[in-house]
């Protein structure tokens, strides 16, 4: 079920002030975030955000691709290294 | 012979029907195109006049997106969510089911067919 246009995207609304004062400071630094919740936002494109996944702070570096996805996609909470005697391990 | 949107030529069936054979149309265009050319559903596909078969295939190639182009478009996609290094995208990458299904049974159209555990103990009597 997809969310009602009439309420617009969902953001905590920190985060929008984090990212003025990051632009507004000119460093690029990694922005850390525990809402894997919020949608990305158009504005929030070129920053980086440091999205927490449990355990750490995954470097997420936002292209105009991924607006409109939630943060947490981009921070897999779950390592799944293969099982022991499978050849092709796959997820780091 | 018809032939609409490219190689598709289902003939002596209902046109509602083989309009079905086409990747992209299914129940409800097939029906939506049948009613805005004014086909009648009794109608099948050798019947049609030369005319009818014209207007069918003008208004799939200017409305619909069918064949090649829809498959273009869906690998797409596809490809965007796994180049994003999101999460749908890497279920995309390593052929598990994307939409937050289980997978400790079953999922076994994406995971294609069982095979068996490498190294496992077989049991003995």
């Amino acid at each position: 079920m997809t969310r009602s246009v009439w309420k617009g995207p969902f953001v905590d609304g920190y985060l929008l002030k984090k990212a003025d004062t990051s632009r507004a400071s000119g460093r690029n630094e990694i922005i850390k975030i525990w809402s894997r919740r919020s949608t990305i936002l158009p504005q929030f494109v070129g920053l980086t955000f440091g999205v927490y996944n449990g355990h750490k702070f995954l470097p997420v570096q936002v292209n105009e691709n991924m607006v409109g996805h939630k943060f947490g996609e981009f921070s897999p909470t779950r390592t799944f290294t293969g099982h022991s005697s499978d050849k092709k391990a796959k997820r780091g | 012979m018809a032939r609409i949107a490219g190689v598709n030529i289902p003939t002596n069936k209902r046109v509602k029907i083989s309009l079905r054979y086409i990747f992209g149309i299914g129940p409800a265009k097939s029906e939506e195109i049948c009613t805005r050319l004014a086909i009648p559903e009794s109608r099948r596909v050798n019947q049609l006049s030369d005319d009818e078969v014209l207007r069918i295939r003008e208004l799939i190639d200017r409305e619909y997106r069918v064949e090649g182009d829809l498959r273009r478009e869906t690998a797409m996609n596809i490809k965007r969510l796994m180049d994003l290094g999101c999460y749908r995208g890497l279920r995309h990458r390593r052929g598990l089911p994307v939409r937050g299904q289980r997978t400790h049974t079953n999922a076994r159209t994406r995971k294609g067919k069982a095979v068996a555990i490498a190294g496992k103990k077989k049991v003995t009597k």
